[in-house]
């Protein structure tokens, strides 16, 4: 099952470090601009950090620093090996370290963003490195990426469609891929956001409040949304349930346990 | 519970593993500076073998000293119940009593450093020995010679005159120490904490660092993935004429001084360009 890892508590409550946040998606649907958005909309009231992850390090880093949201110094690049995957999941030491260093830096940050190289559709945060994520999407990607599901269009934290100021010029139905994808999504959040629409970021804004206050409350948990596809559980009859580890909305944590009533096979259906 | 301790040889597999989560992946070996440098690719067998029979050699001395030094910071510590997780900030080692700064582990670093005069080189290595220590408190925990490294590192992350367990409250100048650890010290407390014998600290320095180019290679240059196999096997049998010597290493002065002058002079080119795959 995927891991969970709790946020560090001093004290059994509260946590003694800046959320961590990442925000992964394909190449190009609007990551480091999202960031800029964040940034923009609560420079005034967080102390934020950002760390980029890019393929040939300092582009993002770069963009986010001419963006003028943010001290220069806040942003910081770390190289990937032209593995951003890895980086982000099967090792993210480099990552890490950065966060401690920017936290360490600029002592106290309440939020470091993480911007993940533009990947595919499977690359999600590992909940060592991240406490929440949001996975990026754009309508000019076209209407069924939505439906094509995966790990982070399906259990990220939040999952935003971006661009929808797009939408007319590339032939998408806005409402249609947000249903979609919050069908595949069990009900978790989604947000469809233009960096031109204030409305937009304004609930992209009220949901990272609300991530960052049960953070700091002691009552998030950080939530796999695994490499992997969902687990398949077999039961008694033969039949079979299909079984994500992050069920519920993705407005509180929960921590999930495996202590149902009737004892189950745990078949791991293949990925993909 | 009582738990095994595993073989030596299987702690060098684990280490020489590029799968071990440590940040190894992000960092080249010196190979991403050397070809932006201009070094042609046909020339990388022959560097792997210079760099194995040079700076290979005072990364494994380096490891070979502080693995003997840290065999002394006695016996493992004893399972204690009550010992804070292995993973917090401090790997749950008691930072409250103020050894801080280890005298011995400072002299093994600066005779690193006087051996590594790139500033760019030594700091890549300090972010590899991060990486490093927080797999070495991980997975030994309760090794002496790791709880020791451990307490150097917060001793050096503490604000500069800022001391613990100190009653008169004012400044008594205990020394920070020579600041992060290089990957190479890191690696001699694993090894200390492994019982692995100096020789094969010394193999596994040498394999790890040609094993690493060998893998970016493939990043940065169109050519067959084996072909780069084989020129670690030729970089390891290069080097093996100075095994022994290596591994007979006692202090640091006794560490190899054998530089590589044009790979420093890369790697500060290197960090200075803002288009890289690669840290160093
Ligand atoms: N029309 C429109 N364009 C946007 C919006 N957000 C981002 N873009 C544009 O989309 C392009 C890519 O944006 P980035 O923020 O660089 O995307 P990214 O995901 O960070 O890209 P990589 O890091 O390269 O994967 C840029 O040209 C942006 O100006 C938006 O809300 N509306
Ligand atoms: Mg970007």
């Amino acid at each position: 099952m995927p891991e969970t890892t709790p946020a560090p508590v001093l004290d059994g409550t509260r946590p003694t470090r800046a959320l961590r946040l990442g925000v992964a998606g394909p190449v190009g649907v609007g990551k480091s601009s999202l960031i800029a958005t964040v940034c923009r909309a609560l420079a005034d009231e967080l102390r934020i950090g950002v760390i980029t992850n890019d393929i040939y390090t300092d582009e993002d880093a770069r963009f986010l620093r001419s963006a003028g949201v943010l001290d220069p110094e806040r942003i910081r690049a770390v190289e990937t090996g032209a593995c951003p995957h890895t980086a982000i999941r099967d090792d993210v030491t480099a990552n890490l370290l950065a966060a401690e260093d920017l936290e360490r830096d600029f002592a106290p940050l309440d939020l470091v963003v993480i911007e993940s190289g533009g990947d595919n559709l499977t690359a999600t945060f590992s909940p060592a490195l991240v406490d929440a994520q949001i996975f990026v999407l754009d309508v000019a990607g076209g209407g069924d990426v939505a439906r094509k599901g995966g790990p982070g269009i399906g259990r990220a934290d939040l999952l935003v469609v971006n661009k929808t100021d797009l939408a007319p010029y590339v032939g998408v139905d806005v409402d249609r891929m947000v249903a979609d994808a919050s069908a595949a999504r069990e009900g978790r959040a989604v947000v469809a956001l233009s960096r031109t629409d204030e409305a937009s970021v304004a609930a992209l804004r009220a949901w990272l409040l609300g991530v960052l206050e049960r953070f700091r409350g002691g009552v998030h948990v950080a939530q796999d949304p695994g490499p992997m596809a969902p687990h398949f559980h077999a039961d008694e009859e033969g039949g079979g349930v299909l079984h994500s580890h992050a069920e519920g909305d993705a407005d509180h944590g929960h921590t999930h346990t495996h202590d149902d009533a009737h004892e189950h096979a745990h078949e791991h259906t293949p990925a993909h | 519970m009582t738990f095994l301790a595993p073989h030596p040889s299987t702690v060098a597999l684990l280490l020489a593993d590029a799968r071990l989560p440590g940040g190894g992946h992000a960092h080249s070996a010196s190979l991403e500076p050397a070809l932006r440098g201009g070094m042609p690719p046909a020339d990388v067998p022959a560097w792997m073998v210079g760099r194995a029979t040079t700076v290979s050699l005072v990364e494994a001395g380096t490891a070979v000293v502080a693995a003997r030094l840290l065999a002394d910071a006695g016996p493992w510590a004893p399972e204690d119940r009550d010992a804070p997780p292995a993973g917090g900030p401090d790997g749950g080692v008691d930072l409250g009593a103020d050894l801080g700064a280890d005298p011995g582990v400072d002299a093994v670093v600066r005779a690193w450093a006087a051996r590594t005069p790139s500033p760019a080189l030594r700091d890549a290595s300090r972010l590899l020995g991060r990486g490093y220590l927080r797999v070495a408190r991980t997975l030994w925990p309760r090794s002496a010679a790791v709880r020791v490294l451990v307490r150097h590192d917060a001793a050096s992350r503490r604000p500069a005159g800022l001391t613990t367990g100190t009653t008169s409250g004012t400044t008594t100048g205990t020394t920070t120490g020579t600041g992060t650890l290089p990957r190479a010290v890191v690696l001699g407390a694993i090894c200390a904490a492994a019982g692995m014998p100096p020789a094969d600290v010394v193999r596994l320095t040498v394999y790890d660092d040609a094993q690493t180019a060998a893998s970016a290679l493939l990043k940065l240059e169109p050519l067959d993935p084996l072909a780069p196999a084989r020129w670690v096997l030729d970089a390891c049998a290069a080097a093996e004429e100075h095994v022994l010597r290596v591994a007979a290493c006692a202090t640091p002065e006794d560490i190899p001084s054998s530089g590589a002058p044009l790979t420093e002079g890369w790697a500060e080119a290197h960090a200075l360009t803002t288009q890289r795959l690669f840290r160093a």
